[in-house]
């Protein structure tokens, strides 16, 4: 670690004396009311502290969040949702090249679909109703270039968002029609024959209309990949021969008129499965699965003279997925189809001055939440399970200013659910700001997660369900300092301590040796986070962290899988060319962690890097990327249904993209 | 210990410049928007416009530079409140930090008089202020909140639009 620290030090001083550089050195004396506003906006002021910071913001917030504009969604490069999570403080993410699993604090599931957190679209939940699961690979609903900012917020929320805000909350915020402003292509192509293609269309009209119209394409062949553990004749020397096979189309709408907006959104994915997971027959180019989702959603949101703001929305989900699985040539389909609508109806309001309450409810009824199985030919039907269900919830939330540097945030939502009855959680945050750079946050929230009919009723051999199964929840302590130094430049502290109890997790029941999710044990995390992000004029801007986390199981006292005590990351924008052209690079770091089998998966840097281009012609941005670019083998933890004990990544490989705007 | 040698390296390259000051420079941005602002018929015959400033005075004698000088054949007056009884005569009213518990209060007094508010404070913007300073990356930038320039009735050119941030009132 020392030899890592040396390097970014050195290279945060080198981007420290090339922002000196550019920075302009003029002697602006002259009347500054002979200025035209372009001008005047071009001038560098000293600041009163915190006189006008929106960055600041972030210091009132009752949590630790991180945010990624589509400015750096652009400059690094990112291809997908899960390029940009793994990028931020104490992320991590693992690939089993089918699906990407998100891991954070410590916890990283493998096979647990991404249900332990919160993904939202501009306020629409898009967890879906048999599995909770989230693609955050090829697989997510929204092309990443639709996309204004993401905020990432650590910590359980179930206090306003009730189930699946087990870990942390992923809110995406869409970019709007005017920020398109006409018509958008983009093209780009990568290593592994991968190709993708984007169409968008969006602007806001004289007559008050806002709208967005995007559709996008993706091929991807996917690579040859050998598997050590079938390396026999009989299964084709350990090499499964296009089998890693991606492809996906996405439609994404949004219109808004005064207080209404309609959004629409659909994807469908369709991805090979190389490993043979489940046990099936290897190197069969017909083992895959297509995820598909789609939603609309309605909106209403008006804002009152008297400082109250209401928001109230309608939604209809639909989710399907469709797997192929081949077993000694038979093919077994896989199926599950969810479907659910419901609405929400939000109210905030300052109250004597001093107190912001947020008030709302919730309504949710999952008409359908399917799973069925069957093999095709000789026919047998294995499994064919319906099922409905429906929850309700209410929240409350008060944000209290009790002096002007202390607020007190209090908010509790009761959930009710037709199968488990209620359950009720708070979060309480305690901020204290001594002076205008510095922020304490004392954090405590506590929430939940109701097992899915997947885990309850899903029956098929090797696996089965358990239908005894309890919620379960989690407890969160932090504590944070934030710190501003000088104006571009901000630290933050974390230390925290987390408890999980009925965790719901795979294991192997010895009786049978089926796999079964029981609710095992308690889980005991605690860590520390350090990150320093700074921001300067020239266009400069980074961000380096380091996150401790200490994993346990209370019982065994063991670390769990997938859990890697140390990651560090380290992100930098430098401009080249002002305003034309900026490399971006990152360096992520993730140490050893344990397998399935009890054994080890390497520790490794990987080092990204972006060139980016723009207005060198009018309208056109251009792009190249290196990810892993030393080429450096490492591996991620299979799960229960891999018969590889750890799945090797991908090697260097190269994007280009073209983007034109007219 | 690593993160606190970078620290200090950084702070220390960025020691303060000769600048600018921050209130200087908005003074002059102000003194811009009345050539971009029209304000409805009944206003146009006076021959001054009064720039009033509502709270305390961040300003102190860097809007008196625009005191007296003329913009479309009228007389720039700059007038200090500290409460909201006499601001009818006023075009242009900055409203200070010192005023956020009472803001609502203040827009509600100024419904129909057809004034430019102007502000610093974040979050001003979207309760109803039409324009609000920002700083990015130590550049003044502003807001316009267009939902308050049609309840004002006040023309804003488009040109400062383009250079606008655009925001609607909201609250989430």
């Amino acid at each position: 670690m020392k030899k890592a620290c040396f390097t970014l030090l050195v290279s945060l001083l080198l981007t420290v004396c090339l922002a000196g550089v550019s920075e302009p050195g003029e002697d602006l004396q002259q009347d500054l009311k002979d200025l035209s506003i372009e001008e005047l906006m071009k001038i560098e002021v000293a600041t009163v502290y915190g006189a006008s910071r929106y960055e600041q913001k972030v210091t009132e917030a009752p949590s630790s969040v991180s945010i990624v504009t589509a400015d750096e969604i652009k400059k690094y490069g990112y291809r997908t949702l899960s390029d940009i999570l793994r990028s931020l403080r104490s992320f991590h993410v693992t690939y089993d090249r089918n699906y990407a699993y998100l891991g954070v604090r410590g916890f990283g599931r493998t096979g647990d679909y991404n249900s332990r957190f919160l993904v939202l679209i501009d306020g629409h939940r898009i967890n879906d109703n048999v599995y909770d699961s989230v693609s955050i690979e090829t697989g997510f609903i929204l092309d990443v270039d639709l996309i204004d900012r993401i905020e990432v917020i650590r910590g359980p929320s179930s206090s306003l968002y009730g189930s699946n805000a087990f870990f942390g909350i992923i809110n995406i915020i869409t970019k709007r029609g005017r920020d398109l402003a006409g018509v958008e292509v983009s093209g780009e192509a990568g290593s592994f024959d991968t190709y993708k293609g984007r169409l968008s269309f969006g602007n806001k009209f004289e007559n008050g209309i806002e709208m967005t119209l995007s559709g996008s394409l993706l091929d991807s062949k996917g690579q040859d990949l050998f598997f050590e553990g079938f390396d026999n004749p009989a299964t084709n020397n350990g090499i499964a021969q296009g089998c890693d096979y991606d492809r996906n189309y996405s439609l994404f709408s949004k219109l808004s008129y005064h207080d209404f907006t309609f959004e629409g959104a659909y994807v469908s994915r369709t991805k090979g499965i190389p490993t043979a997971s489940f046990d099936t027959d290897f190197n069969d180019p017909r083992n895959h699965t297509v995820d598909a989702l789609g939603y609309v959603d309605l909106k209403y949101e008006h804002d009152f003279q008297t400082q109250a703001h209401v928001m109230g929305h309608i939604f209809y989900d639909a989710y399907g997925y469709k797997g192929d699985y081949i077993y000694s040539g038979v093919v077994n389909k896989d199926f599950a189809k969810g479907e659910w609508w419901g609405g929400e109806v939000m109210l905030n309001k300052t109250l004597f001055e001093r107190h912001k309450f947020t008030a709302g409810g919730e309504y949710q009824v999952n008409s359908k939440q399917n799973q069925k199985n069957y093999n095709e030919d000789p026919f047998e039907m294995l499994l064919d399970d319906k099922r409905r269900s429906k929850r309700w919830a209410l929240y409350i939330q008060d944000e209290f200013t009790i002096f002007k540097n202390l607020i007190f945030n209090a908010g509790v939502r009761h959930d009710h659910y037709d199968k488990f009855g209620g359950t009720t959680n708070p979060r309480l945050a305690l901020i204290y700001n001594p002076f205008e750079t510095t922020a304490f946050k004392l954090l405590y929230g506590s929430a939940f997660r109701i097992p899915n009919v997947y885990e309850l009723y899903y029956t098929v051999s090797p696996q089965k369900g358990n239908s005894d199964l309890k919620p379960e929840e989690i407890k969160s302590y932090e504590l944070v300092y934030e710190q501003y130094f000088s104006k571009t430049l901000r630290m933050t502290f974390s230390g925290f301590y987390d408890k999980i109890t009925n965790l719901i997790d795979s294991t192997i029941d010895p009786s049978d040796n089926f796999l079964v999710f029981k609710n095992v044990e308690e889980i005991e995390a605690k860590g520390l986070e350090v990150e320093l992000e700074g921001s300067w004029d020239s266009g400069l801007k980074g961000r380096i962290s380091y996150a401790f986390q200490d994993v346990k199981n209370s019982k065994t006292d063991e670390t769990p899988v997938n859990s890697p005590k140390h990651l560090a990351k380290f992100n930098l924008i430098v401009p080249i060319i002002q305003e034309k052209v900026f490399t971006g690079m990152e360096v992520r770091y993730t140490s050893k962690r344990k397998t399935l089998a009890g054994k080890e998966v390497e520790d490794f840097f990987i080092t990204n890097v972006t060139v980016f281009a723009q207005k060198l012609l009018k309208g056109l941005e251009i792009s190249g990327s290196v990810y892993n670019l030393f080429d450096k083998k490492y591996r991620d933890p299979g799960s229960g249904e891999h018969r590889q004990d750890s799945i090797e990544q991908d090697g260097r490989n190269f994007r280009f993209k073209l983007t034109y705007k007219f | 210990m690593c993160v606190l040698l970078v620290l200090i390296t950084v702070t220390n390259t960025y020691s303060q410049e000769q600048k600018l000051g921050e209130y200087d420079v908005k003074a002059a941005f102000i003194y811009n928007f009345l050539k971009f602002v029209e304000w409805p018929d009944k206003a146009s015959a006076d021959t001054t416009v009064n720039l009033c400033v509502l709270g305390n005075d961040p300003f102190g004698s860097a809007i008196d530079s625009v005191q007296g000088q003329i913009v479309n054949n009228k007389r720039i007056v700059i007038k200090r409140h500290n409460d909201t009884h006499a601001l009818g005569k006023c075009q242009v009213l900055f409203i200070s930090r010192s005023e956020k518990e009472q803001l609502s209060q203040i827009l509600a007094t100024l419904t129909g008089m057809n004034i430019l508010t102007v502000s610093d404070t974040r979050g001003f913007a979207e309760q109803g202020v039409i324009i609000n300073f920002y700083l990015e990356e130590n550049k003044v930038r502003f807001e316009v909140n267009l939902d308050a320039i049609n309840r004002s009735r006040l023309k804003i050119s488009s040109r400062l639009l383009s250079l606008a941030k655009i925001v609607h009132d909201s609250g989430r």
